[in-house]
């Protein structure tokens, strides 16, 4: 009995001794795991060994084209809220559009949100790189390509702040990269003086540092042109015109762009990424990949009908003003405006009784290329965002304003560019005549109407109404609710001011 | 020697008696079910001598004259009966009335519930089993204090649970833990194979499961053999679910009549009706009755050293919404045997498979669908909704049947166990199991070709567009598959010391150790054939079936791997059953965190004292048992988020395009925070348990203080798109919770009981941000988290009635932006400053109730048996965001046909006008209170005992029953159910088209061979 009882308590001991072994043995090895299927800043296999930069920078394109910086709450904002376009669609259908183009907007508007956080996302982006730039020195990456990436990475930050600046007036200034706690992106907003000094910082580097072109094999990438067009336009807005001339002449005199597209080929296939094109959303789909390689700019304001016209939601149209504004025989009238009922630009009938009477003819696609992708929606359609006649035309308006003789001829001699290459479309003689005149006012509404047809539904109006100072008059001549000093910006968005816990303040008059 | 190395194991203290001895004989059954009993304990009182019954009840051992035998077992009554030299002493032992001796599972172990000190409820599983729910969990409503519950009328679809309220803005789920298997869904249990469910509430009864039982742990035990003989039971039920209320829309004229005022108000063109004659009740056509049919087969067998069960069921539960269903099919071995007296190993099988056939069709659509539409003209031509509404909203019925039949949805799992218990040193068990749960779940889905759709003709600004028919050419039939494969590995050890020191020290010590590793790996793809029309048949819905002319497939797939390790000991002491200490603690290692803050040590004190075993206490005749309990304990939480989060992760998915170049490019997928580490749970319980009146009534309550610190919560930062996940804020949860329960009976055929019990919980975000006080927001900004207020609740403006008149608004304060005008709502001017802004928006109430409750009454009257349950909430709302859409012209709920339509017409419904944001702002105009009263199940059965007739066809046991669910509910809610989803944080509580819950008519039987 006893040696039996002994045993056990030999048996009992080895085994809790056992344990004690299996107890401290456990490997901590087990509790180190990875991210299944998914890089991380460090692990990432970037190409050539070459560092972040390049990946980073395409991340940045990415967000150039994605829905809230150059589609949805973009085309709203800029165009329906224009004198020039109507929210298009059903009556009923996206009423924060409505709001929009009726100036009845408030802080809760979902596109003013979208907006804000679409650009301030692409900001983001930008900071990222400059970020990596800094603190990832990486010896395999040539010092260029370092100094490349810094210049197209500000040049995007620039891009999103001169649109939220002339959208927004008071933006917070965000340049660096948010970690570990909110802090860095909360900040307080800074005046639009302020903004546009930043912005003309970054623009004035991008110039400085950027290539004046890209192999085909990277053709659309950010340009010395389009840091130069951009800085112009950057200027012209806040009435620098001595700035916004020299600089807009940089462009004109670089030899990269000209006027030598046809005006209705500038939106086809062809005319994309041609020498009128300065900065240009690329988009491409192919028969498997219909959509993740393009933007849906183009499906909003497709025609909304049935059938073969099942285009699009039909959003975007342009308004009766816009129709009024066009000298007779313009042919850019027609390579603008899509009637119901009329011919489409191939030559087929539109349907009538379509919910709009008119839609954007700039966005429409060829039947054949539809049936090649296997879709209605032209999601490979580029945006056109900055074309080299808008320049021209910047460079126009910048040397009349300076005004004098020699001034105001150059404003006419680059005005006139501008209509001899619409004229060579038109099919009547005598039409849209060289503007011959001396005198600044003449030219100046000459430029401003040049600029409302040439660059029709492509963005501009709104902010071109502002910078004349007429935005007001103009809007109430349509009908609508402008208040001036008020709708001249969008409010800031509520949810953003309830984020910030009051530390983003509301606009006036919202 | 076998005989005296059982002696050894049950002795406490071998003391052999030298003087003549007797041997004794007899038999001990269940005084109720005349069953034999196995394995009780007979022992000479005050000595360690004794014996256990055999498998047939019978036992045999040597006794000294006079001494006095005590028959015990666990759950049953204790006997003494003195020895007068008596043959054979055959007993019958009483189940043990007294609730509180009967023993409730801990955490790697078990304890009587008079020695508890924290806060458990049991619910057997004959409660569960009553239910007919498909879903063990969902029978627990009502029953558990404490316990917030919101079922889902989706076939196949588990309810979301909230134990004790939410404790943290990421995540509130409850750990189950199945047999000692942790797990985030019971959807392979089948449930009437439950034994037990043990909802663990407070943080010293949590504290020892660690890691992931912050928010609670409910533990469910399965059945295991019954001793005794071979038994068979078999259970099924059949029946019938109806949706019992439609949500009222406009009909046809009621449509048209409204439409056109608000045409009118807009502005817009008169619309064209003139072919659009119907009046199609959408909601009748995508509803119906539905069936439901579960099915339990039970098979035990318990020998000497081992015992068996199988248990089968077959569940088949169709979806009120047409065509959806769900079957359910589960099997479960388990085994134990005894290599020798102290090995014993066993281990279960559970085998799980489902059958989806998903919901092809919202309830929105049906809300939305204008009414005036007729359904189909013949097969395969359907009507199209009208043109302002056709983008946007389908016909209902075409989407039902294009998409009918069109899933394979199937799911795999095996869940298994293997355990070996050694008992060593006398009072030592070493207690090693593991555990392995994988499920392999895949679907193919096939997208048929589309229909023709007639479009009727309208009229736009003058023009007719005649009728005409269309079919969308462009779009092909594809195959999409899925496959999703879940792998989860367990181990625990532990070492349990248990004794009893001179009758007065009883300790149970225990220390263990616990590893889990869970993976999973998920592929899917999606395929179109641009050249050739798949047909509908399932035996072509693989990737595989489509040519190589067409596109390439499109094709995803990802992982997860997460690891966590722990440490644990726990200290139970009691002092002459009458001064309670249990102590835990535990060590815990996660892989989620950075290696420096990857370990967290963790622990829990309970205090109890037996007053009722006090000496003073005696005299007190009335009261049974008494206990004053009181525990604090803390919990490290890491529910709800992946691995490695505290590096900066990246974005992969979009593309560089360059012409039509196409490159890879990367972005940051989040703001990540290199420090992230434990949230902390924290509590503080104070209890009550009593039993009084001859053990008649029992109860008890408890408050509760729970708070928890540095919640890990994704942060929308202003400015940005990317969120920010960090340690932020603090929340707590305070309440109080009664359980009481009362049974007696009224002569000798009729017997009673009743079980009320409720529940109050207060939430309150302490703090949320770092310095910021920033705030959370959810659905689109309905819902609010800040510091001092409840998480998640409604935020918006509150309603004091409609502008009549111009004239009556120049005294009242409107929108700023001055677009105000009569029909539109009125909000109350919060800040006094003349106009309506967003500073004028309140807290509106809280998505979660506040008050939970529940009752259940049990007659029995010979042998018919009557079940009563209901269940209700209060203090919440539903969001009734399902009426917010004006994105196109929709279908109008009863309360618009009261819409105003001039000074005077109404205070409540705004203008038809979907143009006015004014009208669509979130407000408590579109909330409604979630108070609600339900009967929850109604039952009537009727027992055959020892029927001679049934007897003949070895039946020794047939109950028949029949059960309604969800009979009738007291509601104020609009929707097809008050219980509306709450499973998201921050922005629960909206009924955005909830599916129904069903009332459920069955028949059922229960045999027993």
């Amino acid at each position: 009995m006893k040696l039996f009882n002994n045993r056990k308590k030999i048996y009992g001991t080895m085994l809790l001794l056992a344990l004690v072994t299996i107890f401290a043995g456990c490997n901590e090895d087990f509790l180190d795991r990875q991210a299944q299927g998914s890089y991380n800043q460090d692990n990432y296999p970037y190409p050539g060994g070459s560092g972040p930069y390049d990946q980073f920078i395409n991340g940045a394109y990415s967000t150039l084209n994605s829905y809230d910086v150059t589609v949805f709450a973009f085309v709203a904002t800029t165009s329906m809220r224009s004198d020039d376009a109507d929210k298009g669609s059903t009556a009923a259908d996206s009423p924060n559009s409505k709001e929009l183009d009726e100036f009845t907007v408030t802080p809760t508007n979902g596109l003013v949100n979208s907006l804000w956080l679409g650009h301030l996302n692409l900001v983001g982006k930008a900071n990222y790189i400059l970020d990596r730039i800094k603190n990832d020195p990486n010896p395999n990456t040539a010092p260029d390509l370092k100094i490349d990436a810094e210049a197209q990475a500000r040049f995007f930050r620039a891009y999103a702040y001169f649109m939220l600046v002339r959208s927004y007036g008071r933006v917070p200034i965000i340049d660096s990269v948010t970690t570990g706690s909110a802090s860095a992106s909360n900040v307080p907003q800074s005046t639009p003086a302020q903004v546009y000094a930043f912005i003309e910082n970054d623009l004035q580097y991008a110039a400085a540092n950027l290539k004046p072109s890209y192999s085909d094999a990277f053709v659309g990438r950010i340009t010395q042109g389009a840091a130069n067009a951009l800085l112009a336009k950057v200027y012209l807005q806040q009435k620098k015109y001595s700035l916004a001339m020299n600089t807009a002449n940089l462009v004109m005199t670089s030899g990269q762009y000209d006027l030598s597209v046809d005006y209705s080929d500038i939106f086809d296939e062809e005319g994309e990424n041609s020498k009128e094109s300065i900065l240009e959303v690329q988009a491409t789909a192919t028969p498997s990949v219909q959509t993740n390689f393009g933007t849906q700019y183009n499906q909003i304001q497709g025609v909304r009908g049935t059938g073969d016209w099942n285009l699009g939601w039909g959003f975007n149209v342009p308004s009766t003003a816009l129709e009024a504004a066009y000298e007779a025989n313009d042919p850019r009238k027609a390579r603008t405006i899509l009637y119901a009922g009329g011919k489409s630009l191939w030559g087929e009938d539109v349907p009538t009784g379509l919910p709009n009477p008119r839609y954007n003819n700039k966005i429409s696609t060829p039947r054949d290329k539809q049936a090649l992708i296997g879709s209605r929606s032209a999601w490979w359609m580029n945006i056109r965002l900055i074309r080299y006649a808008d320049i021209v035309l910047v460079y126009a308006e910048a040397a009349n304003e300076i005004g004098g003789a020699v001034n105001i001829a150059k404003a006419v001699d680059a005005l006139n560019s501008v209509r001899a290459r619409a004229r060579r479309e038109a099919t009547v003689s005598g039409a849209l005549p060289d503007i011959v005149s001396t005198d600044e006012e003449i030219v100046r509404n000459a430029i401003r109407h040049e600029r409302r047809v040439e660059l029709g539904m492509e963005h501009e109006r709104f902010f071109d109404l502002v910078r004349y100072g007429t935005a007001a008059t103009e809007m109430q001549a349509q009908g609508k609710s402008f208040t001036v000093g008020k709708h001249e910006l969008l409010p800031i968005p509520q949810t953003q001011i309830d984020l910030s816990n009051g530390v983003l303040t509301q606009n006036f008059g919202y | 020697m076998k005989q005296k190395a059982l002696l050894l194991l049950l002795c406490a203290f071998c003391y052999f008696q030298g003087s003549a001895q007797i041997k004794v004989t007899g038999k001990v059954t269940d005084a109720t079910t005349k069953e034999t009993l196995i394995g009780v304990s007979v022992k000479i009182k005050n000595s360690a001598t004794g014996t256990q019954t055999d498998v047939n009840g019978n036992y045999a051992f040597n006794v000294p004259p006079n001494s006095t035998l005590v028959f015990s077992y666990l759950g049953y009554k204790s006997q003494e009966v003195v020895y007068t030299n008596q043959a054979q002493i055959n007993i019958s032992l009483l189940s043990a009335l007294n609730e509180l001796d009967q023993v409730v599972v801990i955490g790697y172990g078990s304890q009587r519930k008079r020695d508890l000190t924290g806060s458990i409820t049991s619910v057997s599983g004959e409660d569960i089993s009553k239910s007919p729910n498909t879903n063990p969990l969902s029978s627990l409503q009502g029953r558990v204090s404490g316990l917030t519950l919101v079922n889902s009328g989706v076939p196949g679809e588990g309810p979301t649970l909230r134990l004790r309220g939410v404790i943290s803005t990421n995540s509130s789920k409850i750990l189950y833990v199945v047999d000692g298997v942790f797990q985030d869904n019971v959807d392979y249990l089948n449930s009437d194979d439950i034994e037990s469910i043990e909802v663990l509430k407070d943080p010293s009864s949590i504290a020892i499961f660690g890691i992931q039982g912050g928010s609670g742990v409910i533990v469910i035990t399965t059945k295991r053999a019954a001793k005794g003989k071979t038994r068979i039971t078999f259970q099924s039920t059949v029946g019938v679910q109806t949706v019992p209320n439609q949500i009222e829309v406009a009909d046809g004229d009621t449509f048209k009549r409204l439409y056109s005022a608000q045409l009118t108000n807009i502005g817009g063109e008169a619309f064209d009706y003139r072919n659009y004659n119907a009046s199609t009740n959408w909601q009748d056509l995508i509803l119906r009755d539905a069936s439901l049919n579960t099915n339990n087969l039970s098979i035990s067998k318990s020998g000497e050293s081992s015992t068996t069960l199988i248990n089968l069921g077959y569940s088949n539960q169709d979806g009120v919404v047409r065509n959806s269903g769900f079957k359910k099919y589960t099997a479960r071995l388990n085994q134990e045997f005894n290599i020798n007296k102290n090995i014993k190993i066993g281990g279960d099988i559970n085998a799980f498979h489902y059958d989806r056939n998903p919901t092809d069709v919202t309830l929105n659509n049906a809300l939305w669908a204008a009414p005036i539409v007729p359904v189909q003209f013949d097969e395969n031509t359907y009507y199209s909704m009208p043109s302002f509404q056709r983008a946007q909203v389908g016909n209902p019925i075409a989407t039902l049947n294009r998409n009918d039949n069109t899933s394979v949805n199937k799911g795999y799992r095996a869940v298994a166990n293997l355990f070996a218990e050694i008992k060593f040193l006398k009072d030592f068990k070493l207690r090693s199991a593991v555990y392995t749960d994988l499920s392999f779940n895949g679907t193919r889905d096939y997208s048929a070709l589309p229909y023709s759709f007639i479009n009727l003709g309208e009229t736009y600004s003058g023009v007719y567009s005649p009728t005409d028919t269309t079919y969308d050419a462009s779009i092909y039939t594809s195959v999409a598959q899925r496959q999703d494969e879940f792998r989860k590995y367990q181990q625990d050890h532990t070492v349990t010391y248990d004794h009893t020191f001179n009758e007065l020290h009883k300790v149970t010590a225990l220390v263990g150790l616990s590893s889990l590793y869970t993976g999973s790996t998920t592929l899917n793809a999606f395929r179109r054939d641009n050249n050739l029309n798949i047909p509908n048949d399932p035996d072509f819905w693989y990737l595989g079936v489509v040519n190589n002319s067409s596109p390439s497939p499109t094709a995803g797939g990802g992982g997860a791997e997460s690891s966590q390790m722990s440490y644990f000991g726990r200290v139970n002491y009691a002092f002459n059953n009458k001064y309670l200490v249990n102590t835990s603690i535990r060590r815990d290692g996660i892989s989620k965190f950075a290696p420096q803050n990857r370990w967290g040590t963790f622990g829990s004190l309970g205090l109890g004292w037996v007053i009722s075993e006090e000496s003073f206490f005696k005299d007190v005749k009335s009261i049974d048992f008494l206990k004053l309990r009181a525990a604090w304990g803390t919990i490290g939480n890491a529910n709800g988020f992946g691995e490695n989060l505290y590096l900066p992760g990246l974005n992969t998915s979009d593309v560089g395009v360059f012409g039509d170049n196409v490159y890879p490019s990367v972005s940051p997928a989040y703001i990540p925070d290199p420090n992230l580490h434990w949230e902390v749970v924290r509590g503080f319980d104070l209890g009550i348990d009593f039993s009084a009146l001859g053990q008649r009534l029992t109860g008890d309550i408890a408050v509760y203080d729970r708070t928890t610190k540095d919640i890990l919560t994704y942060v929308e930062v202003p400015n940005d798109t990317k969120r920010l996940l960090t340690n932020l804020g603090t929340i707590k949860n305070r309440g109080v919770e009664v359980n009481l329960g009362f049974k007696d009976k009224i002569g000798d055929d009729f017997t009673y009981s009743i079980n009320p019990n409720f529940s109050y919980n207060k939430n309150n975000v302490e703090s949320i941000g770092d310095g910021f006080n920033f705030q959370l927001i959810g659905n689109g900004g309905a819902n609010k988290t800040n510091s001092g207020s409840p998480i998640g609740y409604f935020y918006g403006y509150r309603q004091i009635g409609i502008y009549q008149t111009f004239s009556q608004m120049a005294n009242m304060a409107v929108n700023s932006d001055g677009t105000s005008a009569p029909g539109d709502i009125a909000y109350e001017d919060v800040n006094e400053d003349g106009v309506i802004t967003e500073a004028d928006r309140v807290n509106l109430g809280n998505p979660v109730p506040d008050w939970n409750y529940g009752v259940s009454v049990n007659l029995a009257y010979k042998n018919f048996d009557v079940l009563a349950q209901g269940q209700g909430v209060a203090g919440n709302y539903v969001y009734t965001q399902r009426r917010t859409s004006r994105f196109a012209v929709i279908n109008y709920e009863s309360n618009r046909a009261n819409a105003w339509t001039g000074p005077g017409t109404s205070n409540v419904e705004p203008i038809l006008d979907n143009t006015r944001p004014n009208n669509y702002v979130f407000s408590n105009h579109y909330l409604e209170p979630g108070d609600y009263f339900r009967i929850r199940t109604l039952q009537l059965g009727y027992t055959f005992n020892n029927n001679k007739t049934l007897q003949k066809v070895a039946i020794s046991n047939l109950r028949l029953y029949l059960s309604g669910q969800n009979l009738k509910t007291w509601s104020k809610t609009t929707g097809y159910s008050p219980e509306v989803p709450i499973s998201s944080i921050l922005g629960g509580g909206a009924d955005n088209g909830v599916y129904p819950i069903p009332a459920v008519y069955t028949f059922g039987v229960n045999v027993t061979f």
